[in-house]
C-alpha cells in the first residue's frame, strides 16, 4: 500500500472528528501565536509551532501516580496531537530516552503508545525559530504517525507508522491518491521554506552547531553566566515550555485516609532544585543555574545519547520575561573564545 | 505497581545511636535484597521520601537497618516514628561498592559522621568474607564523644584478624582519652602499601573533600579511592533530573564513584 495520500480540508475536519470518538483532539488555535486546545469542529492550519510545547500531552505537568489528582480522567484518555512540528518531534528523542530507556515509565509508555501524532510542515516561522541551525528541517522527516502538508486547497498526508497506517485504513474513504504535481509543489514549498529560514538564521548570526558542545565545556568559567543571569527572575517559563525539558519532582500528599503520590514538573532554574536536607546547594547562585540548563541541553545529553536537547524552537527565548536569549548566549561564548 | 510506587516497610525496633541520629529496623511486607552500598527512598506516609544508604549487612534476609540523622522535615518525622510504624520503601537503587574488586587488597576505610552508616554495611559485607581481603582500617571521627554511632558495637570490629580501628573527635569532654581532631589527621602512618591499597570514603561533602586530598598526598592512587556522593535526588532512576553530576546520574551511575572518574566534573564538592 501506497504511503502518501492526499485529503481535502473537509474530509480532514471529517477526520478530526472520526478519532476524537477514542482520543481527545489537540489542536492549535489561534493567529499568530498557537495556543493547543481541545478540537473543536473547526481547524485552524498554524504556519509554526505552538507556544506551548507537545510535552503536556506525553507527562501532565500534575499527575497521579498514586490515587490524588484522579479526579482529572481527561487525562487519562490518549491524545490525538495535530500540528506538532518537526522541532517537537526532534524532542521526543530526548523524552524517550529518559522515560522508556532503563526502568519503564508506565504513564509515559502508555501515551506514547496510545497517542497520535499528526504533524505538519512549518510554512512560516517566528524570529525566534533557529532549527535548520541544528540541522533539523521545517517539515517532519519521522516520529510521526500522520504527517500533513498544505498545498494547493488540500493536504498531503504521510504515514510515518503502523499506528498512522490504521488510522488511514479506518477511514478509507476519505483520503484521495496523490498526483505527481502535489508532490511537485510540496518540493518547492519546502524548498522556499528552508531557503527564508536559512536567511533568517544567517541574520541571527548562530554559532556553528558543531561547536556548541564545546563551547558550553569550556565555557564553564565564562562571564556571561553571571552577566544573564541577573535578568533571570526565576519564573521557570523557559522550563515549562522547552520540549526538552524533563525534570520532576515525586510528593505525598494524605487524601482522606490514603496516601497519595503525585509527579510535578520541576525545573533547574528553581532556587530548591538540588539543595540537600542537610543544607547544601551545588545551583544555589542564579548563574549557576543558568549555566546548569545549558550543560544539561548541550553537553550532558550529546554525552548520553549523542544529540543536544535542544530543537531551536526558541520557545525559551520567545517566554523569558527578562530577554534571556540562549542565541545570544552562545555568541557571547563564541567571541569569547575566539579572541583567546 | 508503577516504578515510583512503594511498598510497606514496619519498623521493628529503634537504636537511639546519638542525640540527632537513630537506627531504625524495617521489616519489609515482601522479600527485599539489595548490594552493600545501593541506596533506598524511605516514604513517610503522606508527606515525602528521602534516600538512604542501608546500614546492615546484605546478608540479612528478614529485616534490614537505615541510621538516620535529623536534618530536615522528612527526617524529623523519622524520628518522631515509633515501632509498629510502617513506611513506604522504594528501591534498591544505583550501583553499590564493588567488593570484589577489593579481594586481596588492603583497604582503608574513612567515615564521618552519620557517613559511617553505609560503610557499615560495607563493613560487616567484608567482615563476612574476611579472608578475601588482606587488611582493614577503618577510620572514624564523630564531632564529639557522644556523636560516635555504632558505640555498642565499634569497639568489637578491631578484634578480628587483621582488622584496626581509629577513632577521633573534633572536640574531646573529660572522659575521652583518644585523638581529638578531624578525621584526616589519623590518616598518617597506615600501615598499608598505598599504592596499591584501597581506600573508601563517606562523610559530609567538607569531610569527603578533605579527606581525598589528604589520600592523594598520601599517595593514593584516584582510581583506588571510591566515595559516596550525595545529591538532591528525587526518583532514584536517573529520571527526574536532580542529581546530575557531569555525564552522571549519582542516583543511577552512583552514588559510589571513584574519584577518577568524577575529578574533572567542575564543583564535585559543592
Amino acid at each position: 500500500m501506497k504511503d502518501t495520500f492526499v485529503i481535502t480540508k473537509q474530509s480532514f475536519l471529517r477526520l478530526l472528528d472520526s478519532i476524537s470518538k477514542t482520543h481527545n483532539v489537540v489542536s492549535p488555535y489561534g493567529d499568530d501565536n498557537y495556543i493547543f486546545e481541545t478540537f473543536n469542529g473547526s481547524f485552524t492550519f498554524n504556519k509554526y509551532r505552538a507556544v506551548t510545547s507537545i510535552r503536556q500531552f506525553l507527562l501532565p505537568s500534575q499527575q497521579l501516580i498514586e490515587g490524588y489528582f484522579q479526579e482529572d480522567s481527561y487525562y487519562k484518555r490518549p491524545f490525538c496531537v495535530v500540528g506538532a512540528k518537526a522541532c517537537d518531534l526532534q524532542s521526543l528523542k530526548v523524552q524517550d530516552y529518559v522515560f522508556l530507556d532503563g526502568d519503564v515509565d508506565e504513564d509515559y509508555k502508555r501515551m506514547r503508545e496510545n497517542n497520535i501524532i499528526i504533524s505538519s510542515d512549518c510554512t512560516g516561522f517566528k524570529d525566534v525559530c533557529f532549527c535548520l541551525a541544528l540541522d533539523i528541517n521545517p517539515y517532519p522527516e519521522d516520529m510521526f504517525d500522520l504527517n500533513i502538508s498544505p498545498v494547493d486547497d488540500i493536504f498531503i498526508v504521510d504515514i510515518g507508522s503502523e499506528k498512522g497506517r490504521k488510522v488511514v485504513d479506518n477511514n478509507r474513504n476519505l483520503f484521495q491518491t496523490v498526483r505527481d504535481e502535489y508532490i511537485n509543489e510540496r518540493l518547492n514549498n519546502r524548498q522556499r521554506m528552508l531557503d527564508s529560514l536559512k536567511e533568517n538564521i544567517k541574520k541571527q548570526g548562530l554559532v556553528p552547531k558543531g561547536a556548541l558542545y564545546e563551547l558550553i565545556k569550556g565555557g564553564y568559567e565564562n562571564d556571561v553566566w553571571e552577566l544573564k543571569a541577573k535578568d533571570c527572575v526565576e519564573c521557570g517559563a523557559c522550563i515549562m515550555n522547552c520540549p526538552t525539558c524533563h525534570c520532576f519532582l515525586l510528593c505525598d500528599a494524605k487524601k482522606d485516609s490514603q496516601f497519595v503520590r503525585g509527579r510535578i514538573w520541576d525545573g533547574c532554574q528553581y532556587k530548591n532544585f538540588s539543595r540537600v536536607a542537610g543544607g547544601a546547594n551545588p545551583l544555589k547562585l542564579r548563574k549557576e543555574r543558568l549555566r546548569n540548563r545549558y550543560i544539561k541541553k548541550f553537553e550532558f545529553f550529546p554525552d548520553r545519547i549523542g544529540v543536544y536537547a535542544c530543537t531551536g524552537c526558541g520557545r525559551c527565548i520567545e517566554s523569558c520575561i527578562g530577554k534571556i536569549d540562549l542565541r545570544e548566549i552562545f555568541r557571547n561564548l563564541y567571541s569569547k573564545k575566539a579572541k583567546v | 505497581m508503577g516504578i515510583y510506587s512503594p511498598i510497606k516497610a514496619k519498623i521493628t525496633k529503634i537504636i537511639e545511636e546519638t542525640p540527632s541520629i537513630k537506627t531504625f529496623v524495617l521489616e519489609t511486607e515482601r522479600e527485599f535484597s539489595f548490594s552493600t552500598g545501593q541506596f533506598v527512598e524511605l516514604t513517610y506516609p503522606g508527606v515525602g521520601e528521602a534516600p538512604f544508604t542501608p546500614s546492615s549487612s546484605p546478608l540479612r534476609k528478614d529485616e534490614f537497618e537505615v541510621t538516620i540523622m535529623r536534618v530536615g522535615r522528612v527526617t524529623n518525622l523519622f524520628h518522631n516514628a515509633k515501632v509498629g510504624d510502617v513506611l513506604g520503601l522504594r528501591g534498591p537503587y544505583g550501583k553499590g561498592y564493588p567488593v570484589s574488586e577489593f579481594k586481596n587488597k588492603e583497604i582503608l576505610i574513612v567515615g564521618g559522621g552519620v557517613g559511617l552508616a553505609p560503610l557499615r554495611s560495607l563493613i560487616f559485607t567484608l567482615f563476612s568474607q574476611i579472608n578475601e581481603f588482606k587488611k582493614i582500617i577503618i577510620c572514624y571521627g564523630a564531632r564529639t564523644p557522644d556523636d560516635i554511632v555504632y558505640k555498642y558495637q565499634i569497639h568489637e570490629w578491631p578484634k578480628k584478624k587483621n582488622v584496626q580501628l581509629r577513632l577521633t573527635v573534633d572536640r574531646g569532654d573529660a572522659e575521652w582519652k583518644g585523638n581529638t581532631g578531624v578525621v584526616t589527621t589519623i590518616l598518617d602512618d597506615l600501615p598499608i602499601k598505598i599504592k596499591e591499597a584501597i581506600s573508601v570514603v563517606c562523610g559530609p561533602p567538607i569531610m569527603m573533600k578533605f579527606t581525598t586530598l589528604k589520600l592523594l598526598e598520601l599517595g593514593f592512587l584516584s582510581s583506588n579511592i571510591y566515595l559516596s556522593m550525595e545529591k538532591n535526588m528525587s526518583c532514584g532512576l536517573g529520571k527526574c533530573g536532580h542529581c546530575r553530576l557531569g555525564k552522571y546520574y549519582v542516583c543511577k551511575d552512583g552514588p559510589v564513584f571513584k574519584f577518577e572518574d568524577i575529578k574533572d566534573i567542575h564543583d564535585i564538592w559543592d
